[in-house]
C-alpha cells in the first residue's frame, strides 16, 4: 500500500457556545494516498466544513494532528491547496491575474507567471477569457478560475469544500467531469467535501461517510468503477448500487439532523 | 492585530486618555504663547465664558429665536419634502421627469441663495427660515421618494383592494411603511437645516445663535466664541443622537 | 409614436420634466412683465440670461471657477491623505475603532462649517481658511467609509489569502485594500461633495475666493440679474462636479 500523502489522525474539535459547547468533530482519522480522489460526504451539520478548515489550517485549537508526507502540519501549508465554497475570485483582478496570484506571491516575474497561468487557464477550459473580470463570467466559470488559481500553486493535496454547491445541476455535472479529467491528468491527490451523493460516487476512488454531529467517520466505501467515469458508467448498475449503499448510511444521519433541528425549534418556542 | 472584543472599561479608558491628552496639549499650547495669544485661550477662560453664556438670559433668548427658526424650517421643509417625495415615489412618470432635478439640486451650497431669500422674505427671521427650508427640503424629499419605492408592493395592493382614498393610502399605508426612511431623511434634513439657518444668521441677523457667534468674532472675544461653538456642537450632536435613538425605537415597533 | 407611448419612455418623461420647467419659467416671465411679481425682487428670466455673457466677460468667471476648483483640489488631497490614513488606522486597531468610530460618526452630523469664524481668526481671510473648512467638513465620511470598506472585506477572500500564506503586509496590499477600494471611493466622493458645498458657502460668507465670492459681490452691488446669473453658474458647476465625481467613481471601480 502506497504511503499516505495526507494523514488525518484523531481530529477532535469542540466549539464553546453560550449554552455549553458543541462537539463538532469527534476522533476522525483517515488517510489519502498519492493520486487518490477521496470524497467526504455527510448531512448538513456533520462538521465537514469544520474538517475542511482544520485540514486546510484555517482553524486551530483542535486535538489530533494533520500530517503531509509524515510531517505534522500546523496552520496553512503550501502543500495543501484550498478551493472554497463561496465566490472566492478577486473581483478586482482579471482571470489571468487571479490565476497568477500564487505565482505572484512566489515572486515570479510578470511575463513568466502570465505564461504559466495560461497553462492552468487552459486546463480548466477558460482559454480566451484571460483578460475578463470575474463579474463578466458565470458562477461556474468563476469557480473554474478559483480552481485554476489553486492548481497554479501546484499543491500536493487539493482540498475542496463543496465547490459546486452554488451551481445549477447541469453546470455542476459538467464541472465535476472537468475536475475529474484534470485530476486524472495531473494525478492530483484530491480531498473533496460534498453533500451530493452522485457527485461523490462519480468522482471518487473512495467515499468517507460522516455521521451527524458530532461528526465521526461512519464508513469508508471504495468505489471500484472504471475511468473515465462517463455517462455509461454513471448509468450502470454498479454505480446505482454504490449510491444506494451510501444513501442508506446517509439517510440515517440526515434524518437525525432534521429531528435535531426540529427539537431545537420546539425548545426555543417552549422557552418563550 | 488585536483579537477579541475590548471590554467597555478599556474603551472608556482610551476615550478618557484621548480627551485628557487633547485638553492637556491645548492648555500647553495656550500657556506657551506659541500661537497668537488669544487664538488658543486657556481652558479656564473658556470655562468661564461658558458659565457666563449659560448664566445670562440673553443666550436663551437667542437660542429660542434660532430654535423657532429651525423648527419652522423643518416643519415647512419636512411637509413639502414629504409631499414631494410621496408624489414622486408613487408615480414612475413624474419620478423620471423630475427626480433628477432633486438629485442634482440637492448637493448644492444653499447659502448662496440667501441674497435671494432676503429679497423675497426680508431681513428678519423669514429669510432664515427660508434658508432652513431650502436646506432640508431636498434630503427629506429624496429619502421619502426612495422610501416609497421600497414599500412592499403587496401592501399597496391591499390598500387598493380596499379602495382606500389617496389620503387614506398616505395615512394608513405609505407613512407607516416608510417610518425608517422618513426618520433618516429627517435626521439629515435637521442637520442641514441647522447649518443653513445658522449660517444665514451669521451673515445677516441681529438675533439668534449664529448672530452671537459672529458677534463674538467681531468683538474678538475668543473664549466666548469657543464657548458658543461648543454649545452649538453639543446641541446639534445631541439632537441627532436623540433622533437616532428615536429611529431605533420606531424600527422596533414596525414589523 | 403616439403621445402616450412616448410618455411611457424614460426620455419622454425627461422631456416632459424639462418642458414643464421651461414652461414654469415662461409663466414667471409673464407674471413679472404683467406686474404680478415685483421686478425688483425677481428679475426677468430673460434679463438673467442676458446677464450671463456679461458676467462671464466682466467678472472673470473662468478665473473664479478655477480659484474655487483649486481650493477643492487642495481639500481633496488633504482628504485623501488624512481620511484614508485615519480610516486604515481605525481598521487596524480594533480598540481604536470601538472607542472612536461613534465619535467620528457624530462629527459627520455636526455643523462643522459653523466654525468658519474660528478658522478666520486662526488662518485669516485667506485661501487656507477655505481649504481647511472644506477639509474639515469632508473628513468624517472618508474615515468612516475607509474603515467600513476594509473591515467589510468578505471573509472568504481573507481565507484565500491565508490559504496562500500571505504575510499581514501582503494581505493588506493584495486583498484588503483592493477589496476596500469601492467603499473608499464612495467615501471620497461624499467627502469631496461636502467639501465643495462648504467651500463655495464659505467663499460667499467671507467674501473671498472664487465663485461664492462672486455671488456675494454681485448681491452687495444690488445687481439682481447678475446675482441670479452667478447662482445659476454655481448650480451648473456643482451639478457638473457631482456628475463628474460619479463618473470617476464608476470608472475607478472596474467591476464589482
Amino acid at each position: 500500500m502506497a504511503e499516505a500523502l495526507l494523514d488525518v489522525r484523531n481530529i477532535t474539535k469542540r466549539f464553546a457556545t453560550s449554552d455549553g459547547g458543541i462537539l463538532a468533530v469527534d476522533d476522525v482519522s483517515f488517510s489519502v494516498a498519492p493520486g487518490e480522489f477521496v470524497s467526504i460526504i455527510g448531512p448538513s451539520g456533520c462538521g465537514k466544513s469544520t474538517l475542511f478548515n482544520i485540514i486546510g489550517g484555517l482553524t486551530g485549537d483542535y486535538e489530533g494532528h494533520v500530517a503531509v508526507e509524515g510531517a505534522t502540519v500546523v496552520g496553512t501549508h503550501p502543500a495543501i491547496g484550498m478551493v472554497f465554497q463561496e465566490e472566492s475570485t478577486f473581483p478586482w483582478r482579471t482571470v489571468e491575474e487571479n490565476v497568477a496570484f500564487p505565482l505572484e506571491i512566489g515572486g515570479m516575474v510578470r511575463a513568466a507567471r502570465m505564461e504559466r497561468a495560461a497553462h492552468f487557464i487552459a486546463l480548466v477550459g477558460l482559454t480566451g477569457f484571460e483578460r475578463r473580470y470575474p463579474a463578466e463570467l458565470s458562477g461556474g466559470m468563476r469557480q473554474r478560475v478559483a480552481i485554476a488559481r489553486t492548481l497554479a500553486s501546484e499543491p500536493r493535496i487539493l482540498l475542496m469544500d463543496e465547490p459546486f454547491a452554488a451551481l445549477d445541476e447541469q453546470t455542476r455535472l459538467l464541472l465535476g467531469d472537468k475536475v475529474l479529467q484534470i485530476q486524472q491528468t495531473l494525478k492530483q491527490t484530491t480531498l473533496l467535501i460534498t453533500h451530493n451523493l452522485t457527485e461523490a460516487v462519480q468522482l471518487s476512488d473512495r467515499v468517507l461517510v460522516m455521521t451527524y454531529r458530532p461528526g465521526r467517520l461512519k464508513r469508508s466505501v471504495t468505489i471500484d468503477l472504471p475511468h473515465p467515469r462517463d455517462s455509461e458508467v454513471v448509468s450502470s448498475e454498479a454505480f446505482g448500487h454504490y449510491v444506494a449503499q451510501i444513501w442508506q448510511d446517509l439517510r440515517e444521519e440526515a434524518s437525525r439532523g432534521i429531528e435535531d433541528a426540529e427539537s431545537r425549534v420546539r425548545l426555543r418556542g417552549a422557552r418563550r | 492585530m488585536t483579537s477579541g472584543d475590548a471590554t467597555p472599561m478599556r474603551i472608556w479608558a482610551l476615550r478618557a486618555a484621548f480627551l485628557a491628552v487633547a485638553l492637556a496639549a491645548w492648555e500647553a499650547i495656550s500657556a506657551s504663547g506659541l500661537l497668537f495669544r488669544d487664538v488658543v485661550p486657556s481652558l479656564v477662560a473658556i470655562g468661564a465664558a461658558l458659565a457666563r453664556v449659560l448664566g445670562t438670559p440673553d443666550f436663551y433668548a437667542n437660542l429660542a429665536v434660532t430654535a423657532q427658526e429651525i423648527g419652522a424650517a423643518v416643519v415647512i421643509g419636512g411637509l413639502c419634502g414629504l409631499a414631494t417625495g410621496i408624489l414622486l415615489g408613487s408615480n414612475r412618470f413624474l419620478s423620471q421627469a423630475f427626480e433628477s432635478l432633486l438629485l442634482y439640486l440637492g448637493p448644492t451650497p444653499k447659502i448662496i441663495f440667501f441674497p435671494v431669500m432676503i429679497m423675497w422674505f426680508g431681513v428678519g427671521p423669514g429669510s432664515k427660515i427660508a434658508m432652513g427650508v431650502a436646506s432640508c427640503f431636498f434630503p427629506i424629499a429624496i429619502s421619502t421618494a426612495a422610501g416609497m419605492r421600497q414599500i412592499d408592493a403587496v401592501l399597496i395592493r391591499v390598500g387598493r383592494s380596499f379602495r382606500a382614498s389617496p389620503w387614506q393610502m398616505i395615512r394608513c399605508i405609505y407613512l407607516p411603511a416608510m417610518r425608517e426612511p422618513i426618520v433618516t431623511g429627517l435626521r439629515l434634513g435637521l442637520g442641514v437645516a441647522i447649518i443653513g439657518t445658522l449660517l444665514a444668521e451669521t451673515k445677516l441677523s441681529n438675533k439668534g445663535l449664529g448672530y452671537l457667534v459672529i458677534q463674538a468674532y467681531a468683538l474678538f472675544d475668543m473664549p466666548r466664541m469657543y464657548a458658543l461653538l461648543i454649545l452649538l456642537f453639543v446641541l446639534s450632536i445631541g439632537l441627532n443622537a436623540l433622533l437616532g435613538r428615536f429611529s431605533r425605537v420606531t424600527r422596533g415597533i414596525s414589523t | 409614436m403616439t403621445v402616450r407611448a412616448l410618455a411611457r419612455t424614460r426620455n419622454g418623461a425627461r422631456a416632459f420634466g424639462i418642458a414643464t420647467t421651461v414652461a414654469a419659467i415662461a409663466v414667471v416671465e409673464g407674471l413679472i412683465r404683467g406686474g404680478a411679481i415685483n421686478a425688483y425682487i425677481v428679475p426677468l428670466p430673460t434679463q438673467i440670461l442676458a446677464a450671463l455673457p456679461r458676467i462671464i466677460a466682466e467678472e472673470h468667471v473662468l478665473q473664479r471657477f478655477w480659484q474655487t476648483a483649486q481650493e477643492v483640489l487642495w481639500a481633496s488631497l488633504l482628504l485623501a491623505a488624512f481620511g484614508i490614513a485615519l480610516g486604515a488606522l481605525l481598521y487596524r486597531f480594533r480598540l481604536l475603532r470601538q472607542a472612536f468610530e461613534a465619535w467620528v460618526g457624530a462629527l459627520a452630523a455636526a455643523p462643522i462649517v459653523l466654525m468658519y469664524p474660528l478658522f478666520l481668526v486662526i488662518f485669516g481671510r485667506s485661501t487656507t481658511t477655505i481649504v481647511m473648512i472644506g477639509f474639515a467638513a469632508g473628513l468624517a465620511p472618508v474615515i468612516l467609509k475607509t474603515a467600513e470598506g476594509l473591515s467589510g472585506t468578505r471573509k472568504v477572500l481573507i481565507d484565500v489569502g491565508r490559504s496562500f500564506k500571505l504575510s499581514p503586509a501582503q494581505q493588506f496590499r493584495k486583498v484588503l485594500l483592493p477589496a476596500a477600494l469601492p467603499s473608499v471611493f464612495v467615501g471620497l466622493r461624499l467627502g469631496l461633495i461636502f467639501a465643495m458645498i462648504n467651500i463655495v458657502g464659505v467663499e460667499f460668507l467671507i467674501n473671498f475666493g472664487g465663485l461664492g465670492q462672486l455671488i456675494n459681490e454681485l448681491a452687495e452691488r444690488y445687481d439682481l440679474p447678475g446675482t441670479y446669473g452667478a447662482i445659476l453658474f454655481v448650480i451648473l458647476a456643482s451639478v457638473t462636479f457631482f456628475d463628474l465625481t460619479a463618473r470617476i467613481e464608476r470608472w475607478l471601480r472596474p467591476v464589482e
